[in-house]
């Protein structure tokens, strides 16, 4: 998210940043290069650039004459290059933030509707008030881009107590096909993506990072204990170790994307329609779910006892209808 | 040789010109005397590409939202070779009255996070460094919680600029249970996101009836059409497609037997009632439905509806069949 981005930024993108640049410069009075330039998401080169640049724009000249100073942009130079800090000393239009596009505004608005289901977000109508004040600050009216709120739930909102009080939380912890394990974890992060919710933190018990689905997540309590890894880094949601065995499994390659986040981690080969991919899984035997969810459109090729796995898994299920 | 002026420079003095102005600029007057024309002129360039350029440039200032008012004749408004530009600064601006506290925000910072890649992640990023530059003060940023939008269906970005310029739009949709997809045409009004699933919310143009889709049963590209349809028909469209998908989940219940403690009933925990023997669970779809029971195997058996269980039944079948297993022969199932 705030990977900076190189310095091959199109023309109207440019534009659309000093149009927002300048408001930003003059509420701001004096504000390190750094700083703005991690405001606006570009480095720093790009930042002091685009400033400098700023200085050649403005009014146009009255009947052909060459631009005046104070028709101009201008900046402190001195401030600029001796301590690498902006300020606007002639500020010619542009003083007020444009209004929001349609986009812009939809873009924020369904971002809005899913950190809605963050506890604590929208407990004084917060998010009913953002979404009213956007809609009337767009200059064009957003899509509707809606995303159904998620029920509330006391499992998200001690873990959300416990990461705002630095504090670890503790839990019980089910996978499938193992028993249950009381689990005391430091929060780092909540992950929300595909209508999951997923914690990282540090579990007392592994001794290590671990993500936890919080749906397999019961019990949970706050405990006394202080949060002692609440700043540690958090590897990627979805990183498999390298570790972890190997399936591989052959699905049709226009069916493949559906494997999704399975997918991202394992290396995969498309041939004449076919894809063979390695999926890296936890328990080898769990792949039997996939291959039934995708009910005779994908093939477990190996190892043995993943295979064996699906094709009892299915028979054991159909057993059920007699 | 002219100095070489960069097209962003052009593109900001021609915002600045026309925001200085009250009356309006002539196009002439423009290329003479703005920074970045004016030089161009100065070197010899031709009228023609000039005017190109000013064209343009107008297009793409218009894309980033900025809105550039033309002043015609006033004898014969449709004359455009007389016409003056400018850029009025009460629709430029953010309404001096929209204010946001610091909690308010925290909270736009997080909801813009949400998208992952895309145009929208940069499009919320732009929306939210805008409102920032109102000089707000930020509260405590909201921690520990990284909220996601993903957007795979290709379909999405198509639809909603359709929906913002109240224009058609006509594709290819497999209906569930059938395999051979059928054109439709649609005014589309929403875009929802229910369980996990994008949909579209639009009113079919041949049955005047509102319909939803599932984006990922489109088939191939989403084209947009000439014809406008009444922006009015938007209003409080998605709330109307939400509740209807919701009423769809009240009328299409599965009662399934759901082994306790087990992985399946985990998953369906938040969607299931309680019911006599077993629990009832509503769904939207009935094929995408069947995949995710078949993904349960024996921690799930299907009652009712028939043709939910039929779906279940012939995935586990198929997957015996797919691995080289002799499958048992069908029954009657009453």
């Amino acid at each position: 998210m705030n990977a900076r981005r190189a310095g091959t930024l199109l023309a109207p993108d440019r534009v659309r940043l000093y149009l927002s640049l300048v408001p930003y410069l003059a509420e701001r009075g004096q504000v390190s290069v750094a700083e703005a330039a991690a405001d606006f998401d570009v480095t720093e080169a790009t930042m002091r650039t685009m400033v400098q640049k700023l200085t050649v724009i403005g009014l146009p000249g009255e009947d052909g004459y060459w631009q005046l100073d104070q028709d101009l942009f201008n900046i402190n130079w001195d401030l600029l290059e001796h301590e690498d800090v902006i300020e606007l000393t002639n500020t010619v239009a542009l003083r007020r933030a444009p209004r929001l596009t349609a986009r812009e505004a939809a873009a924020l608005l369904s971002g809005l509707r899913l950190a809605q289901a963050v506890p604590g977000v929208d407990d004084d109508g917060t998010v009913t008030a953002l979404i009213a004040k956007l809609a009337h600050g767009a200059s064009g009216a957003p899509a509707d881009v809606i995303v159904a709120p998620a029920a509330a739930d006391e499992v998200r909102r001690v873990v959300a107590a416990a990461l705002k009080q630095h504090r670890a939380v503790s839990f019980t912890y089910r996978v499938p096909d193992a028993a249950p394990t009381i689990r005391t974890v430091d929060p780092v992060k909540v992950h929300v993506a595909n209508g999951q919710w997923y914690l990282q933190g540090w579990c007392h018990l592994r001794r290590a990072m671990r993500t936890f689905n919080l749906e397999r997540v019961s019990d949970a309590s706050v405990t006394e204990r202080p949060n002692l890894h609440g700043a540690d880094e958090v590897p990627e949601l979805f990183a498999m170790s390298e570790a972890a065995p190997v399936v591989t499994v052959e699905v049709a390659t226009e069916l493949a994307p559906a494997l999704g986040d399975y997918l991202s981690a394992a290396g995969s080969v498309d041939a004449g329609g076919t894809t063979t991919a390695r999926l890296r899984l936890g328990d080898p035997r769990s792949v039997k779910r996939l291959a039934t969810r995708f009910g005779g459109e994908l093939t477990v090729l190996a190892p043995a006892e993943s295979r064996a796995a699906a094709v009892e898994w299915a028979a054991a299920a159909l057993a059920q209808y007699g | 040789m002219a100095e070489r002026i960069p097209p962003e420079e052009r593109l900001t003095n021609l915002v600045v010109a026309l925001m200085a102005t009250e009356i309006g600029i002539a196009k002439q007057q423009i290329l003479e005397s703005v920074s970045g024309y004016r030089q161009r002129v100065e070197a010899g360039a031709g009228a023609d590409a000039l005017e190109k350029m000013f064209e343009r440039d107008k297009d793409d200032l218009r894309a980033l939202g900025i809105p550039i008012e033309t002043l015609g004749d006033h004898a014969d408004p449709n004359d455009l070779r007389e016409a003056r530009y400018r850029i009025p600064q009460t629709e430029y601006d953010l309404p001096a009255e929209i204010t946001f506290s610091p909690a308010e925000l925290a909270v736009l910072t997080l909801a813009a996070s949400a998208w992952r890649d895309g145009s929208m992640s940069q499009d919320a990023r732009t929306g939210l460094r805008k409102i920032r530059s109102l000089g707000i003060e930020v509260d405590e940023p909201i921690i520990g919680f990284a909220p996601r939008l993903d957007l795979t269906p290709p379909a999405f970005a198509v639809l909603q600029a359709a929906i913002e310029a109240a224009r058609g739009v006509a594709f290819s949709y497999v209906k569930p249970g059938e395999s051979v997809p059928s054109e439709r045409e649609v005014w589309p009004l929403a875009l929802i996101d229910v369980e996990n699933r994008w949909h579209l919310y639009a009113i079919d143009v041949a049955q005047q009836q509102e319909r939803t889709f599932l984006l990922s049963r489109i088939v191939g590209a989403v084209r947009t059409l000439k014809a406008t349809f009444d922006p009015a028909l938007r209003q409080g469209a998605g709330e109307r497609g939400l509740a209807g998908l919701q009423a769809v989940l009240e009328r299409n219940v599965a009662h399934l037997e759901v082994h306790p403690g087990s992985e399946a009933a985990m998953r369906l925990a938040a969607r299931m009632r309680p019911a006599q023997q077993g629990f009832d669970v509503g769904y939207l779809d009935a094929a995408i439905f069947a995949d995710e029971l078949a993904s349960y195997g024996p921690e799930v058996r299907v009652v009712s509806p028939a043709a939910l269980r039929d779906a279940v039944i012939d995935r586990l079948r198929a997957t015996l069949t797919l691995h080289g297993e002799t499958v048992p022969a069908a029954e009657d199932h009453q």
